[in-house]
């Protein structure tokens, strides 16, 4: 029955991945930013985790929720507003939003090495204990990881679809200069945009930080996992960066099941190569 | 409504317009013409804060609004409507005129608006549910004015509405221009081609190579020798 672990436990790191993935590829849909410090920004989520449940308050993850989704939605907001949005002035400022963000991730990652030391933190499960159903045995805590990844794109979802500013958020990914003349304040939508990502990757970093550890430097892993899996599924497309991150979470658990971790990061590449070389746009490039 | 004293507008090292004055005055249909490349739409896109950099004054309803950004001029009451359409592809019918919709002004009328857009054009009511990328040329320039409507703008500004349409579809769009005229719109539209536009226009400016070079009602551009010559090739 180990077959059945393996698939386990790729659907649960593929939700996860789906949340942090289509995270990415939002903002470059929308604003055509490549984000570098998403992966500090996901060790971001793993160390305000860590410091809020330190305080040992009432609540335990609830309480780290409630705290930790609007400061990661602040953070975005700011940043985006400070660093990426003074850019757009200048020529070829995707490239300097590159190496802003690049800079942006290195100054991260020594803060939290200043902050917390270089040595690996753990934080505590959400829950404990196991589910047994016949010969398969479920933590609750991957359980709760996949449910909480799930109804974390579900919520997404729904802001897209039902509120103006999803609906914004939609009209300038499809056009622009449409979204100018009906009075979309771009600027705003962009770092609406930049916030919800945060938020999308922090969470993973909460998420994920329970079964790895947080570390300082953990976050460049994240970042390369993230961009393959978006680059597979097509550069700003939300529906491609979702079915990726699931191919890609069980291509991860069955290659490193079958031939170690160490090949995992081949299979993943080899993957993403042998893709763009049929199909250079992605699984599905484009919006939708 | 629209006074604007003294307007200049740059492309970078190109002066496109050159102290352009000019009035739009409440309820009235005006026609600015000119030859392409002139900056006919430049001017257009100054007024709806679509251009950078701007020197002069345009006033609306008495206010500066020399500089404001789009976003809030459309919450203003102005609203531009583009000659190459500008829908969002992926989107519904419905989709694109709720988001003309979008300046918190116009949210409260979003159904009413939308009654009057449907009634103002039926196809579109029938093609509620269709995506705008799958539309005809005819349809989608119904779809942008549809849109720009449902802002609930006092001041329409319309971009060459006739652009890449059949002769019997550019008086489709022009009666419609006047119907939304008669409820109560101002309207300041951009045209090459003169002689059905300026039927309805209540007022005529002429504008060539960045600068104002003639305006007056349509008898007077009608009968005028300068005017033949240039648009009509007599």
């Amino acid at each position: 029955m180990e077959v059945i672990d393996v698939i386990i436990s790729g659907m649960i790191n593929g939700s996860v991945y789906a949340l942090m993935a289509v995270g990415l590829t939002l903002v470059y849909g929308v604003s055509k930013v490549f984000n570098f410090a998403y992966g500090s920004f996901y060790s971001l989520g793993g160390y305000l985790a860590f410091s809020i449940l330190s305080f040992k308050i009432f609540g335990g993850y609830v309480t780290v929720l409630v705290l930790a989704v609007p400061a990661l939605l602040l953070f975005g907001y700011v940043v985006e507003r400070a660093i990426v949005a003074p850019l757009r002035r200048w020529s070829s400022w995707e490239v300097k939003v590159m190496m802003l963000t690049l800079g942006l991730a290195l100054l991260m990652d020594n803060l939290f090495q200043i902050t917390y030391g270089a040595r690996v933190k753990s934080l505590p499960v959400i829950v404990e204990g196991s589910l047994t159903v016949g010969p398969v045995i479920v933590s609750w805590q991957d359980i709760a990881i996949f449910v909480l990844s799930v109804s974390g794109m579900f919520a997404f979802r729904w802001v897209l679809n039902n509120t103006w500013v999803g609906l914004a958020v939609q009209a300038v990914a499809q056009n622009p200069n449409g979204a100018q003349i009906v009075g979309i304040p771009r600027d705003k939508i962009f770092a609406a945009t930049f916030a919800i990502s945060t938020v999308m990757v922090g969470l993973g970093g909460i998420l994920l930080s329970q079964k790895y550890f947080v570390s300082p430097n953990q976050g460049w892993d994240i970042l390369v996992k993230a961009w393959v899996i978006t680059a597979f599924g097509g550069m700003g497309s939300i529906r491609g960066s979702l079915y990726a991150a699931f191919i890609m979470g069980m291509l991860e658990a069955f290659v490193g099941w079958m031939f170690g971790l160490t090949w995992v990061q081949f299979a993943l590449f080899g993957v993403l190569l042998a893709t763009l070389a049929i199909r250079p746009q992605g699984l599905m490039g484009k919006w939708g | 409504m629209l006074k604007i004293e003294k307007l200049n507008a740059y492309y970078g090292e190109f002066h496109v317009l050159e102290d352009i004055n000019m009035e739009v005055p409440r309820g009235q249909v005006v026609v600015l013409l000119g030859p392409n490349g002139h900056g006919k739409s430049t001017l257009l896109k100054s007024i709806c804060g679509l251009v950078r950099s701007v020197k002069g004054n345009i006033l609306y309803k008495g206010q500066n609004i020399t500089g404001m950004s789009t976003s809030r001029l459309v919450s203003m009451g102005i609203t531009y409507i583009a000659e190459n359409r500008e829908l969002f592809p992926f989107m519904t019918v419905q989709e694109n005129l709720k988001l003309g919709a979008f300046s918190r002004a116009a949210r409260p009328h979003l159904k009413e608006n939308l009654d009057m857009v449907f009634t103002l054009f039926p196809r579109l009511a029938e093609r509620k549910k269709q995506l705008a990328s799958t539309m005809s040329g005819g349809e989608g320039r119904m779809l942008a004015i549809a849109r720009g409507l449902m802002s609930n703008a006092d001041l329409l500004a319309v971009d060459e509405p006739s652009l890449g349409l059949q002769p019997n579809l550019r008086l489709e769009v022009f009666r419609i221009i006047k119907e939304i005229n008669k409820q109560g719109k101002t309207i300041l539209v951009v045209e090459q081609n003169i002689p059905k536009i300026a039927e309805m226009a209540d007022k005529i400016y002429v504008l060539e190579e960045g600068m104002i070079t003639f305006e007056g009602d349509k008898e007077k551009v009608l009968s005028s020798e300068h005017m033949k010559e240039i648009f009509l090739g007599m």
